[in-house]
């Protein structure tokens, strides 16, 4: 909301304060400034001068050498304008000023020989019109030296205001300066009314109807006839343009001004148009389903919208915006202006309906004043009267069929102290009370009781009576504790796991990356059923992941068209999926949290100490047996490596937690990721995490320095290439004792010389018993033991 | 004749301990291994020796020479690495064999500071789902139905039951259903708004609640705490202010703003949060005896804050997960 600062001194007496601090007071009573435009700065350095003499100049023939005075001094200007005449008042901008059109600044200078220590200014150049054809010339009456701000009534500084939707008492220009008066402990005061009533009975020239008493619970209207419907004055334009608002004709003028001034939205009605002068205010009911608005938009109507007709039809959708066949025009001679309280959620649930949110509706769905409507009607009639001539008619109307009536509230003064962790005054609690309007009807030692007026819709129990003490009393005088309490109970972090996870994945060298949960649909439903969002901002964003492995593979083909191609990423992030077609509770769907590993391109670059290698299976494997290691579940979780056919890997293994699978991965296919426009090999492993949360971990407990020599023995085999080195390392300890600690693979290689098909392995087996030192026999038993298992095994024959 | 063997081979022993550098090695083998040195010398001697004598000696010669020679050469040796030549020249300045240590997120470190703080002021963790009910992102915090407050969040709705959680305000109402006051957690997360993507806004973003609920809890005391936040977390010297502002969720609120000077422009006050008093009718939607008991609330956005803290300028650069921007932090 715009509000203008010399508008507000209509309401309250500021002159003593600097703009900065009526923002400051402003702010700090929880009406935030967000931005002050200060009109009064863009006409700086200029002021009315009066032209004292006018002589050609000796070197041009098209320019003239001027003699400006500015009530001071004299200065010598240098004119191309052909209007310009001694005896005239213009616009005179001084050296410094800045140009607004062309956001030049005047500096004193020699054109054609002659100085020129200023310029004096045509409309457009000062941004206030089109006009080009000469300077601009002020009214012969103001004083030379007058700022030109002030002489052009825009010595004005504007601010932006955004209101909470709480506060819709202070959504106009008086609502904002008596908010500031009890901050300020000073007074607000309404305009003053004096009617001037030649016109008819209003009893005669119309009447109002009721039969919607709940969302209209009253209606006030004035009548004025014989009105001329043309431009409006200066002084009205110009307080409407300071507040945003486009100046249409005198009477809407009027309407928008009121709105500006007091937050009653008003409707002026050409009241020819209204069949049998009359105003009936019902729902549209069945009869009615379409409706044509004055931006001549047709609207479909539900039942419940509350309407205003006349004695026919329907001329008005209640609360948001008039009707086409009822709206003043040039040839408008006699108007009705509405006044009306509606009742908040009424008109919020139509306008949300028609999707039409107005000046009107905004403050009406957030509470309007219901005893300000007939004031507000008589102001209107009043300006209407002043600026569009016409008699106002006698009298008014004013249904009030269902009268809103004030709160009481009981304050504690107990309470406000418990709540604030301070005492604050009673005679300070009693002072901030009133100012606000509010009146004390009773008072105790321990307590008052205050009787709220209708217009604050916001307050309605004691802790709003609490917020009111301490927002006039101020925020910033709360004393600063430097102690507070804590509880001592166990603390709980369940954000442990996830951070236990990452510092792991980032110390094995991993980059953690966050990707947007929303996908387009069919990205998202790759991997399951996915949730899709209603009315989305894009098509991208409409469904939930089911997998972040889209996510990541985006990332990474992001990463690649930037030439970043060597990428060790994670992701922790929740997944969601649909369980029931409807979601009717949260057993109709899962969320749960995953971590997804990814690495591709280079693991290290081509080095001095080295040439590049390339992430491959084996790296991720690494990686992912380290992470379960050190979330110590590695005596929970064991590997399969079961293929299945799958439209995403080429191959890939699993953990698996008893029977359930608690992560897989492995290297992607390349028709898959040629979808991604990847075509590099990309191996990735996704965890989920809320399963892994629920493993216990494996307690640590110490186990005893090995006191006696370990034994380490190798030999080497040629396999038929298609035997896994697990299952040989299985046969190698089902054949040996416990004394057989560990068996290590530490070469494989291939080679012509091996025949075809073969492979040679070497393996390390490692033997020591905790209590004693092995014999050499016993060891070379064992040995030759498993050597021969695997011999017979696999078939295999014994290297060198 | 042993005598002097053991003497010769016990001086040596003794000396040569002392010897740190080339120069008093070489004086040392001048001194007992040279043509004339001491022990070289005992082989003279052993030539003058009975023949009786000769095959008692000759093996105790030999193994003490051998043992010295030994000794002297391993130091040798050791003392000429200690002097680097040209022959085994190391280029230092090559770059060392790359060790890799990966990046948390921009996001989450800022996160991490911001937890680290309240966990210190005995806060503890909590997390909620995302895909949360109307009732616990709206109702329960005392949004009613039909209110203008619902505006103040664009929304995610999934149906008329459940939506994209707007703030992490609804694990306020599920950890007050669940336990009994004291509550005292930090409840961190993602949330959404349906808004355009642009540098400023993003359609997901990161917050961090906070709730306490206990008897006594007060007004003064949030300030206390806020304050204590933004001085750990900004500096001591940060300039902030309180202006009341309005939650349906909390009574009285306020809304914390930051002084903040970016590079080479005028300073301004910028919203950094945003706290209050628990609404009695949360309490009470909650079970919680709002008459007994009083509580404060705050959250604040960690996109914003991490924006601020290192002048990241667009708000789409967290999501992009671009190298060159992760690995900067």
């Amino acid at each position: 909301m715009l509000i203008s600062i010399n508008w507000l001194k209509n309401y309250i007496e500021i002159d003593d304060l600097s703009t900065d601090q009526i923002v400051e007071y402003i702010t700090n009573a929880g009406l935030e400034v967000e931005e002050v435009t200060d009109y009064g700065k863009r006409f700086e350095n200029m002021v009315v001068g009066f032209v004292k003499e006018r002589k050609k100049h000796p070197n041009a023939d098209k320019l003239s050498v001027c003699l400006v005075n500015d009530g001071e001094k004299d200065y010598n200007v240098v004119c191309g304008a052909p209007n310009v005449d001694a005896g005239q008042k213009v616009p005179f901008a001084k050296v410094g000023a800045i140009i607004p059109n062309g956001n030049f600044e005047i500096k004193k200078a020699k054109i054609r020989g002659e100085v020129s220590e200023g310029m004096i200014c045509a409309e457009d150049e000062l941004g206030l019109g089109e006009d080009h054809s000469g300077i601009m010339v002020l009214d012969p009456g103001l004083q030379e030296g007058t700022k030109l701000s002030k002489a052009l009534g825009l010595d004005d500084v504007v601010m932006e205001i955004s209101i909470t939707p709480n506060r819709s008492e202070a959504l106009s220009h008086y609502g904002i300066a008596r908010d500031l008066a009890a901050i300020l402990d000073r007074e607000s005061k309404l305009p003053k009314i004096e009617l001037n009533e030649e016109g008819d009975d209003i009893n005669k020239l119309g009447s109002i109807e009721i039969e919607n008493s709940v969302d209209c619970p009253r209606y006030s209207a004035k009548v004025v006839t014989g009105i001329k419907i043309q431009e409006s004055p200066d002084w009205l334009k110009q307080k409407l343009i300071a507040v945003g608002s486009r100046p249409i004709n005198n009477v809407v003028d009027v309407t928008n001004y009121i709105l500006n001034e007091l937050g009653q939205p008003l409707h002026a009605f050409d009241l020819k148009k209204l069949a049998g002068n009359k105003i009936v205010v019902k729902s549209a009911g069945n009869e009615i389903k379409k409706f044509t608005t004055l931006d001549s938009k047709e609207r479909n109507l539900n039942n419940d919208d509350l309407l205003i007709w006349d004695g026919e039809k329907p001329v008005a959708i209640a609360g948001v915006m008039g009707g086409e066949n009822s709206e003043v025009t040039e040839t408008t001679l006699d108007v009705l202006i509405e006044s009306a309280y509606f009742r908040p959620s009424a008109v919020r649930k139509t306008s949300k309906q028609l999707g039409l949110s107005t000046d009107a509706s905004y403050r009406f769905e957030r509470g309007t004043n219901p005893d300000l409507t007939l004031f507000a009607a008589e102001r209107a009639a009043q300006l209407i009267a002043e600026v569009a001539g016409g008699k106002i008619a006698k009298g008014f109307i004013d249904a009030y069929p269902n009268k809103i009536l004030s709160t009481k509230i009981e304050l504690r003064h107990k309470r406000i102290s418990l709540v604030l962790g301070f005492d604050i005054d009673k005679s300070r609690v009693e002072s901030i009370m009133t100012n606000l309007g509010f009146t004390i009807l009773e008072k105790s030692d321990e307590k008052l009781l205050v009787e709220v007026p209708p217009f604050r819709h916001d307050i309605e129990r004691e802790i709003d009576l609490i917020e009111e003490v301490i927002r006039v009393y101020g925020y910033d005088n709360i004393p600063l504790f430097n102690k507070v309490s804590v509880t001592l109970d166990a603390k709980v972090n369940e954000y442990e796991f996830a951070d236990n996870s990452r510092n792991i994945l980032v110390g094995l060298g991993l980059n953690e990356i966050i990707t947007n949960s929303l996908l387009n649909q069919e990205l998202a439903d790759e991997h399951g059923k996915s949730i899709p969002v209603l009315s989305p901002q894009s098509y991208e964003m409409s469904n939930l992941r089911t997998s972040l492995l889209t996510g990541m593979l985006q990332s990474i083909s992001k990463n690649i068209k930037v030439k970043e191609n060597d990428l060790a990423l994670f992701e922790i992030g929740r997944i969601f999926t649909k369980i029931n077609e409807e979601l009717n509770s949260f057993e109709d769907f899962t969320e749960e949290e995953h971590l997804l590993i990814a690495i591709t391109g280079n693991c290290q670059d081509k080095e001095w100490y080295g040439d590049a290698r390339k992430y491959d299976f084996y790296d991720l494997k690494g990686i992912v047996n380290a992470y379960i290691k050190e979330i110590s579940l590695d005596n929970q979780i064991i590997d399969s490596y079961y293929q299945e056919e799958n439209l995403y890997f080429e191959y890939n293994f699993a953990k698996m937690f008893f029977e359930e699978i608690v992560g897989k991965g492995g290297k992607l296919k390349n028709s898959y990721l040629k979808n991604f426009d990847i075509k590099q090999d990309v191996f990735v492993f996704d965890f989920n995490i809320t399963k892994l949360k629920k493993i216990n971990k494996s307690e640590k407990s110490f186990n005893q320095l090995l006191k006696y020599p370990k034994v380490k023995r190798d030999f080497a085999v040629v396999v038929d290439k298609d035997n896994d080195s697990e299952t040989i390392i299985n046969v190698i300890e089902k054949n040996n004792s416990k004394l057989l600690k560990n068996v290590k693979l530490f070469d494989i290689f291939e080679s012509d010389s091996l025949g075809k098909g073969k492979k040679s392995l070497a393996f390390e087996l490692e033997y020591f018993d905790e209590q004693r030192t092995l014999t050499e026999e016993e060891v070379e038993k064992e040995f030759w033991n498993a050597i021969e298992a695997v011999k017979k095994e696999f078939n295999a024959s014994l290297r060198g | 004749m042993q005598q002097k063997i053991d003497e010769i081979k016990n001086n040596f022993f003794e000396e040569i301990k002392n010897i740190k550098e080339l120069a008093s090695l070489e004086e040392f083998r001048i001194k007992y291994l040279s043509k004339n040195g001491l022990v070289t010398k005992l082989f003279d001697e052993f030539r003058e020796l009975s023949k009786e004598e000769k095959p008692k000696f000759g093996q105790v010669i030999n193994k003490v020479k051998n043992e010295v020679q030994d000794a002297f050469n391993e130091l040798k040796t050791i003392l000429e690495a200690d002097n680097k030549s040209f022959e085994n020249y190391i280029d230092l300045t090559l770059p060392g064999r790359e060790k890799v240590v990966g990046t948390k997120h921009i996001l989450t470190q800022t996160l991490d500071e911001m937890k680290s703080i309240f966990i210190q002021l005995g806060f503890s963790v909590h997390e909620g789902p995302e895909l949360e009910s109307d009732y616990n992102n709206f109702e329960a915090l005392n949004f009613p139905d039909d209110h203008p407050a619902r505006d103040m969040q664009d929304t995610f709705f999934v149906n008329d039951k459940f939506l994209l959680r707007t703030h992490t305000s609804p694990v306020q109402v599920r950890l007050m259903n669940e336990q009994k006051p004291p509550i005292r957690a930090i409840m961190p997360g993602k949330v959404y708004r349906n808004e355009a993507v642009s540098m400023k806004s993003y359609c997901l973003f990161h917050q961090v609640e906070g709730l306490y609920v206990d008897e006594g809890v007060t007004f003064a005391e949030l300030k206390g705490t806020i304050v204590a936040f933004l001085k750990q977390f900004f500096g001591n010297d940060i300039k902030y202010r309180f202006r009341p502002s309005f939650f349906p969720f909390t009574e009285p609120s306020a809304e914390v703003d930051i002084w903040w000077v970016p590079e080479g422009k005028e300073g301004r006050w910028m919203e950094i949060m945003g706290c209050g008093m628990v609404d009695p009718n949360v309490l009470e939607n909650c079970g919680i005896d709002s008459e007994k008991y009083t509580g404060y609330a705050f959250g604040m956005g960690v996109e914003r804050t991490a924006m601020r803290k290192y002048g990241i300028d667009d708000i789409r650069h967290f999501f992009d997960n671009d190298k060159r921007f992760l690995t900067q932090f």
